[in-house]
């Protein structure tokens, strides 16, 4: 008998000791989060400025009023309050009050300030208020497709805002109130606070005052020309930071088209970054490049700046005719060296290099230059281009892509091809964001420019620029011609293919160009998809550039050499 | 057969004082507790904190007076009343199902009321099969031997235990049959027969289980709260989140955090879980050590009893009360499926306080007997067993 009942007493102490020792840790955790009811302390969005500091992406403080229904003593009177103080439906809102089914409702996003100071000094019991941020954009539809926009919970949902979504976004806090089971809040007890941390601030490459000078003359340009799209991007060639990137047609950030995604996908698309497209004769400056740098290497198989080019108009490869974009009719393109081939962006000389060097030694630079890989560029969605593999590339394949053609290229890639080219033969990882940087001045990161890899030597990069400058000078980059700065550059004009077969009438015109061209400080490429009633790139693309290298020269008040 | 000398002396005899102090003790500590639990729901309910303390007070005040009064009445009274102290719960059990009379609460009709009072018949009808048994029992104690003598006792207990799972009251049925095994067990029933009732009690417990769709649940709530947190699982899980807070040493008195309205029935069937998080796992040790001191000192009045009468009785409200403390601590801690069973003396609810105290009344009358039986040198002790 007593035996039995010191086994009951046993089991039952043991029980208790099990429940109330050993398991109470767990069980605590569990039930905190049913004694707690919490209000978000949204964290500050990190701010988004150029590299002078000019801002492009800001918060305005607004905040979001919750109402926790079993808490409102007066309903009616707390409804007709809030609708009064917020402009919201006090009929409606009185009725989620009374409703069961909702225990915490949201009142009203983005209120500002002044209604919040109304609510509070009538202090209603069972409204909390919470900081929210509503994110602007000063410069309006200024580097829209680089930036991105935010969702309305402040989530980065494309361009940087999205790429660097983690840096910006901060973290957010939290008040804990102690309730009681429907959510009134107990007598006297204390509420905890879990300070948001905010997001860190991205200082961009970007110059605003290029990005300005870019955007105007590209307005120009499509008021001129009504392209499908037209993209331009101004690269540091010493560091390949990207100085300006804009893109038509534009939205304005602040009042995103929310509504219609398809417009939204297609505005909001960096189509210089994340598009393709054929390069045609701006390409032949990476083929010069080739060329110059196996010559002064003493590879028998490259023609030195002397070789004259024959000078038929056409080639004839793999049974295949590869032809002139000109006539050759009277005296045209005859005799040419490499720099008058460049001039008059003559495509049978390319072809003849690009077959002369072979496919093994062509593709090493087109390797050396990034083409077929990304450039890594500190943006989501980076196009890689589409590069025939070095197995499958046949003669007449290999003759086309000589001038720049049979290869699609992203803006980017061939910017950067470019920029490797005329910089001394330098290609680094070209990017948007030049520093990562805490509001209290604390720097996270600092974006040093990072070498990929040499491409040509200081020799023939320094011939070559000298050649592009010719192009400007005396070829068909005159258009982008400034006296008194030695600007170098080359026109492209291509023919866009749709289904395989040549489009009539559609060419994407572009000019790259950059200056001074003994040292370049700027490269600018000028891409316009479709634009009628002229075609060249030396017509619709080079006066664009050169209206943006006028705007820097103005801008940065740069001085033009004397005794020229 | 006692002399009349001799109940005169017994007027005068002492009894084991420890047995109505305590009931004392506990039933004040369980005021000072269903007011710490209730006080918060109180107050939203009814505007008044003290709304079930009060209730509690005054029920706390008439057990007092009742126990006194049963602490001097000649308790072998009750022999005579055995047919009545049986007949009159059963009768108010059936009142159960009258409309009208009956109260329902929680999907089950347990109450009857008279105006603002109610009354629970089945904490009546368990006293009243103790009074029957024993009465009934220590009379036929030659009879008890064979199967058809025992017949009358089973008889009365299954009608108690029919009309109680109408209820329907699971657990309360479960106490009683409980009860009515040992009490029969103590009462001299063989050994083989014990096995005939016992084996198809147990079957019954299944089949009843599966009757009802909500035992079901209950019971799978049980194996795992979590897997329902909401539903079956949610007052499981509250009495284990208060008793977990409670920890080595508790919260302090008044500092539950569980009783604002997270845990159920905190001041009735649960008060243990606030009991275990304000004063924690010592906290809850010496309730249990006062609770069996409780418990040891009626079995020692069962035993010093010498006559069956007062032996079987003595044993009867013994059982009672340490039958539903154990279960309501089983339940409490999770150890067995959640029932609806106060904790005598402490949980809120006058009927079962007023008449467990006047049980624990009955108790010392016994004590006092044995007492003056020792006195009168009759300290021979023979118990007919």
């Amino acid at each position: 008998m007593f035996a039995a009942i010191a086994f009951l007493f046993c089991i039952l102490t043991a029980r208790f000791f099990y429940v109330q020792v050993a398991w109470s840790g767990e069980l605590g955790y569990r039930a905190l989060d049913q004694w707690m009811r919490e209000i978000p302390v949204v964290a500050e969005r990190g701010l988004i400025t150029d590299r002078n500091g000019v801002v492009l992406a800001e918060n305005s403080t607004s905040y979001t009023v919750f109402a926790r229904s079993n808490a409102v003593s007066d309903k009616a009177g707390t409804s007709r309050l809030l609708a009064d103080a917020l402009g919201v439906d006090g009929d409606a809102l009185l009725e989620k009050l009374q409703s069961v089914r909702a225990s915490e409702i949201t009142v009203a996003r983005h209120a500002d300030k002044s209604a919040i100071e109304k609510l509070e000094a009538a202090s209603p019991d069972g409204v909390y208020y919470s900081r929210d941020n509503t994110r602007v954009y000063p410069k309006g539809d200024s580097l829209c497709q680089v930036l991105g926009f935010t969702s309305t919970d402040n989530s980065g949902t494309t361009g940087l805002e999205k790429y660097y979504d983690k840096y910006l976004a901060g973290e957010n806090g939290e008040l804990l109130y102690e309730t009681d089971l429907v959510g009134i809040d107990l007598e006297g007890a204390v509420a905890a606070y879990l300070p948001a941390e905010d997001g860190m601030n991205l200082q961009l490459t970007v110059d605003y005052g290029i990005q300005a000078i870019a955007e105007s003359a590209l307005k120009r340009v499509v008021e001129t020309y009504s392209p499908a799209s037209a993209e331009c991007i101004v690269l540091d060639p010493d560091t390949f930071e990207i100085l300006a990137l804009a893109g038509y047609p534009a939205y304005d950030l602040n009042d995103v088209p929310r509504n219609d995604t398809e417009l939204l996908d297609s505005l909001s698309r960096n189509r210089i970054v994340c598009d393709i497209y054929e390069p045609g004769s701006t390409f032949k400056i990476v083929t010069s490049a080739a060329d110059i740098e196996e010559w002064l290497r003493g590879n028998k198989n490259a023609f030195s700046a002397n070789y004259v080019f024959p000078s038929s108009r056409t080639r004839s490869v793999d049974g295949t005719t590869v032809k002139c974009w000109s006539t050759h009719a009277n005296g045209k393109h005859c005799n040419q060296t490499l720099a008058d081939a460049l001039n008059y962006s003559c495509n049978p000389c390319f072809t003849d290099i690009a077959l002369s060097l072979g496919t093994e030694t062509f593709y090493d630079y087109l390797s050396a230059f990034g083409f077929g890989k990304a450039t890594g560029v500190d943006y989501g969605g980076e196009a890689l281009g589409m590069l025939l593999p070095e197995s499958a590339v046949r003669d007449c394949d290999l003759a086309r892509i000589g001038f720049g053609q049979t290869i699609a290229v992203s803006g980017l890639q061939l910017a950067c091809a470019a920029a490797a080219a005329v910089n001394g033969g330098y290609y680094y990882t070209p990017h948007l964001v030049k520093s990562i940087y805490a509001s209290d001045g604390y720097v996270l990161e600092e974006v040093k420019p990072a070498l990929k890899n040499r491409t040509i030597s200081e020799e023939a990069s320094s011939i070559l620029a000298g050649m592009l400058e010719g192009v400007v000078r005396d070829g068909s980059g005159k258009r982008a011609y400034i006296e008194g700065y030695r600007v170098g550059g080359k026109t492209g004009t291509a023919q866009k293919y749709e289904n395989g077969h040549i489009a009539a009438g559609k060419y994407v015109s572009s000019f790259v160009g950059f200056f001074p061209a003994d040292d370049p400080e700027y490269l600018a490429l000028v891409i316009v998809d479709e634009p009628q009633g002229a075609y060249y790139g030396s017509v619709v693309a080079a006066p664009c550039a050169k209206e943006i290298f006028e705007g820097i020269i103005a801008l940065k008040n740069i001085q033009p050499l004397e005794g020229e | 057969m006692l002399p009349g000398r001799a109940e005169r002396t017994n007027r005068r005899a002492v009894g084991d004082l420890s047995i109505p102090v305590v009931t004392l003790l506990l039933a004040a500590f369980g005021v000072l507790m269903v007011y710490s639990a209730s006080s918060y729901t109180a107050k939203t309910q009814y505007g008044d904190e003290f709304y079930f303390m009060k209730k509690q007070l005054l029920g706390f005040v008439l057990g007092a007076i009742v126990m006194i009064f049963a602490g001097f009445f000649d308790y072998r009274r009750l022999k005579k009343i055995r047919y009545i102290a049986l007949i009159v719960p059963l009768v108010l059990l059936a009142l159960v199902f009258v409309p009208g009379v009956g109260r329902s609460n929680y999907g089950a009709t347990r109450w009857i009321g008279f105006g603002s009072v109610t009354i629970q018949p089945s904490e009546l009808a368990k006293y009243g099969f103790v009074i029957f048994a024993s009465a009934y029992m220590s009379e036929h104690m030659d009879a008890m031997r064979s199967f058809k003598g025992m017949l009358p006792v089973l008889a009365a207990g299954g009608a108690v235990c029919v009309l109680i799972i109408l209820e329907p009251n699971m657990s309360v049925t479960m106490c009683v049959g409980l009860l009515m095994l040992a009490m029969i067990f103590l009462g001299g029933m063989k050994m083989r027969w014990f096995l005939v009732i016992l084996v198809p009690a147990l079957v019954a417990v299944p089949v009843l289980i599966l009757m009802e769709p909500y035992r079901l649940l209950r019971l799978s709530a049980f194996l795992d709260p979590w897997a329902s947190p909401r539903d079956e699982g949610y007052q499981l899980i509250q009495s284990l989140y208060a008793l977990g807070n409670g920890g080595w040493f508790g919260t302090g008195l008044f500092r539950s955090r569980q009783k604002y309205r997270f845990l159920p029935f905190a001041e009735s069937d649960f008060i243990l879980s606030v009991i275990g998080e304000e004063f924690g796992f010592v906290g809850i040790l010496v309730l249990f050590a006062v609770c069996g001191f409780l418990i040891y000192k009626g079995i020692r009045t069962a035993a010093e009893a010498d006559d069956f009468f007062s032996f079987l009785l003595a044993s009867g409200i013994t059982l009672v009360y340490g039958i539903q403390t154990v279960i309501n601590a089983l339940v409490v801690s999770g150890a067995i499926p959640p029932t609806g069973l106060p904790l005598p003396l402490i949980s809120s609810g006058n009927t079962s306080l007023v008449i467990t105290m006047a049980s624990m009344g009955i108790l010392y009358a016994i004590s006092r007997k044995n007492a003056a039986a020792r006195a009168a040198g009759k300290g021979g002790n023979k118990r007919r067993r």
